[in-house]
């Protein structure tokens, strides 16, 4: 075995220096990543980890009024909650709000950004109102729709009225509160969308219409054949945020309709915000966020995973 | 060489990012002491204006005409004399305010003083942040007594006052006089049993299908005075204050009477329901859409100023088999908060007193429709000359009078009531929704009894 070729040996000795610097430099570019990643690793453990790992820890005790674990209890308040049929209901009134929502929010969004992209003659004003909402702070907007769902003197009622049709107790009837916070939410929401959607359609270039446009293209043939797939990682990124931003609805429900009628729009948020500030149940606040947190975790990755493969990136 | 220059680099620039995680985190720390303590800074200039005045923060929750009543009083203090400074700031309704207090309770921002609604007693006494006032009355030789014996009832427990009573209402039905007149139902002789108002009801929306008859607002605190008021308790073990509670103290037939009641009128199509929204139930209520509805007295002089018709102002109906027993005192005392420097606390315990004298008391009264809780508060001027114009006043006073001392008028005592409350308006709400009153029922209850068994267990009772 010692007859090794003195040809081969200082090949083999270059082969291992070779080797132990690449390990080096690997070792180095490690740390070198670490510290570019360092501030938000800091960042990220004081204001997110830390606060999550203490979520599920307290979802296992029950507490006092001021958040102190008293009596530990297991999984009891997970057990509760799924055996609970105000959370159950919570359950399926956020999916329905998220259903309600998202698809309403960027089909119209996608229309008034289709819209605003004409080259038109003083566009600019209608690019300003359709994106005005983002500049209003949901408590603005939710008051302001209050006002419009006022069963005495409310705008809406009244338009009912003088088409002759009875009035709507809009936050007030179970069947209709869901509707009307989505309403105000969908209204809300489209500000910021319009304009993210907006961008992306300024972003496409031209010379595909022009060339669609000398093969004598249709208008709807290059809507649907350019315009949605080279917009596509803009919708899916809109897509994203606004389920996720539905999820996590909690200031117009708070000022409309406090989680009522008979819980209807106690959406998951509100409920773990009642559970803990005004029932000082952290526990069982705790247990529901924990439900939340997974539930939004499970759809985004389910997004990636089937909504990417129709994104179309350049 | 160059790769060292640029790890020298590397580290410099993580230095300056940390640098300036550092100052960010700072900026927000001073952001929200700013928030949080408005009155540090005022403290300093109230300091620097007067001398040595002793700086008292005040955290209340009246908003609205109780919040200009109380910014007047609060004024008047600060001006009569120049040993206390007394901040008063809003700190949102009595939930939001109290969720703020377990924020900061121990710390440097926590208030000196603190305005909670009645049924949030028992878990400040649980908190273990608060003074209780009795320490003070003990210290200064203070008499209570002159105090209106319903509410010393209330806040009185095992002999001692752990808060200072201060505003007080109980629920009253409003009525548009005009509206009764022009239905032939006689405007001095309100609706006194469930029976009766029912019937008024039917009267009003026959003579006018524009108008409903009556709404309840679905709120909890409705539901407990419409339970006293038949005599009933909330919880068990005398409403929880000969021991804890340990389910609710209502019978089944006391507790359907109301569901029943309410059913009753939406079948008929003459109750109107504004939900949980009591604004809302008020402004319909202004607007001529519903001519009975059950609120706080505390409203009283908001809606007789607004109102552009004659408004009655009625005692709290019971059912007709029974014998009215009178209401809970509702509303709100303060708190003294422990740990802060005794002549802190010192000076907040003058501003409390400040407040329980007849002058202020009737200024109070007359402003808001809250009671005098200093009964001789009613003889002076300004409350003579305001029951005089605004005789609807004197019923609040009136009802709260004749209410017989009872466990049931004591009102309840326990840390879950706000949750339980919850369930009450959802049941209620589902009632209006024409839900079925057998089935809703006996799901409240089952659902408050929950509460109250996982309120016991929290506090490591069992």
């Amino acid at each position: 075995m010692s007859t090794m070729s003195p040809a081969t040996k200082p090949y083999e000795d270059m082969q291992l220096a070779f080797e132990a610097e690449r390990r080096k430099t690997k070792t180095r570019n490690f740390i070198k990543g670490i510290l570019f990643l360092l501030p938000s690793i800091i960042l990220f453990s004081v204001f997110l980890f830390y606060p999550m790992m203490k979520t599920v820890y307290l979802s296992f005790f029950l507490t006092d009024a001021s958040g102190a674990t008293t009596v530990f209890v297991g999984l009891q308040n997970y057990i509760q909650l799924f055996t609970s049929s105000i959370f159950l209901k919570s359950f399926k009134s956020t999916f329905l709000f998220v259903l309600y929502i998202v698809p309403a929010t960027i089909i119209i969004s996608l229309f008034l950004a289709v819209l605003a992209n004409e080259k038109l003659k003083g566009v600019g004003i209608f690019r300003t109102i359709f994106s005005s909402t983002m500049g209003i702070s949901v408590a603005a907007a939710s008051v302001f729709w209050l006002y419009l769902f006022n069963p005495t003197m409310g705008l809406l009622n009244e338009i009912l009225g003088f088409l002759g049709m009875e009035g709507i107790g809009w936050l007030t009837d179970p069947a209709w509160a869901l509707v009307a916070v989505s309403i105000t939410t969908i209204w809300m929401n489209i500000g910021f969308t319009f304009l993210i959607l907006l961008g992306g359609l300024q972003s496409i270039d031209q010379s595909l219409y022009e060339s669609a446009n000398i093969d004598g293209a249709g208008y709807f043939y290059k809507l649907r054949r350019i315009t949605v797939p080279m917009l596509s990682p803009t919708l899916f990124f809109v897509l994203t945020v606004t389920i996720i931003n539905a999820f996590q609805t909690f200031g117009q429900i708070d000022i409309l309709t406090q989680g009522g009628p008979q819980n209807e729009t106690n959406l998951i948020v509100y409920s773990i915000y009642r559970e803990a500030f005004v029932n000082y149940q952290f526990g069982a606040a705790s247990a529901q966020a924990v439900i939340l947190f997974i539930l939004i975790l499970l759809m985004t990755a389910l997004q990636f995973k089937f909504g990417e493969k129709k994104v179309h990136y350049q | 060489m160059f790769k060292k220059n640029l790890m020298f680099l590397l580290a410099l620039g993580l230095l300056f990012v940390l640098a300036a995680c550092g100052s960010g985190e700072e900026g927000e720390s001073t952001a929200e002491a700013d928030e949080s303590a408005e009155s540090s800074s005022e403290e300093s200039s109230g300091e620097a204006a007067s001398g040595e005045a002793q700086t008292v923060t005040f955290w209340h929750s009246m908003g609205g005409a109780g919040q200009e009543a109380l910014n007047g009083i609060v004024e008047d203090y600060n001006a009569s004399q120049d040993a206390v400074q007394v901040n008063a700031e809003y700190q949102g309704s009595y939930d939001e305010s109290l969720t703020k207090f377990n924020a900061v309770a121990g710390s440097d921002s926590a208030p000196t003083m603190i305005q909670t609604f009645e049924i949030g007693t028992m878990s400040m006494i649980n908190s273990g942040q608060i003074k209780p006032i009795q320490d003070f009355i003990d210290a200064d030789g203070y008499d209570m007594s002159s105090l209106e014996e319903n509410i010393i009832n209330y806040y009185k427990l095992d002999d001692t006052f752990y808060s200072m009573p201060f505003n007080s209402s109980t629920p009253v039905m409003y009525y548009n006089k005009d509206a009764f007149e022009a239905a032939g139902l006689d405007p001095e002789a309100p609706p006194e049993t469930f029976e009766e108002v029912e019937e008024a009801s039917r009267a009003i929306t026959e003579s006018n299908p524009e108008m409903k008859g009556f709404a309840l607002q679905a709120y909890g605190w409705l539901w407990e005075q419409l339970l006293a008021n038949q005599g009933a308790l909330l919880l068990n073990n005398d409403n929880g204050r000969g021991d804890t509670a340990t389910e609710i103290g209502w019978t089944e037939e006391e507790g359907k009477s109301i569901f029943n009641w309410v059913e009753n009128m939406v079948n008929d199509g003459t109750f109107a329901n504004y939900g949980t929204n009591g604004d809302n139930m008020m402004a319909g209520f202004l607007a001529e859409d519903v001519s009975m509805f059950v609120q706080s007295s505390a409203s009283s002089r908001d809606v007789i100023d607004n109102a552009p018709f004659e408004v009655g102002i009625a005692y709290l109906p019971h059912p007709g088999e029974k014998e009215r027993e009178g209401v809970v005192i509702g509303g709100a005392s303060l708190w003294m908060i422990d740990g802060k420097p005794e002549a802190e606390q010192n000076a907040a315990w003058e501003f409390m007193k400040y407040l329980q004298t007849p002058q202020v008391q009737a200024e109070w009264h007359v402003g808001t429709g809250y009671f005098a809780i200093n009964p001789e508060a009613y003889n002076e001027d300004v409350a003579v000359q305001a029951h005089e114009e605004m005789p609807q006043l004197q019923v609040t006073v009136d009802q709260l009078q004749e209410t017989t001392s009872s466990y049931a008028t004591q009102g309840a005592l326990m840390d879950m009531l706000p949750e339980g409350r919850k369930v009450m308006e959802t049941a209620l709400e589902a009632v209006y929704n024409g839900g079925d009153v057998d089935e809703e029922y006996s799901n409240a209850v089952e659902r408050y009894n929950q509460a109250i068994e996982q309120a016991n267990q929290a506090r490591g009772g069992e």
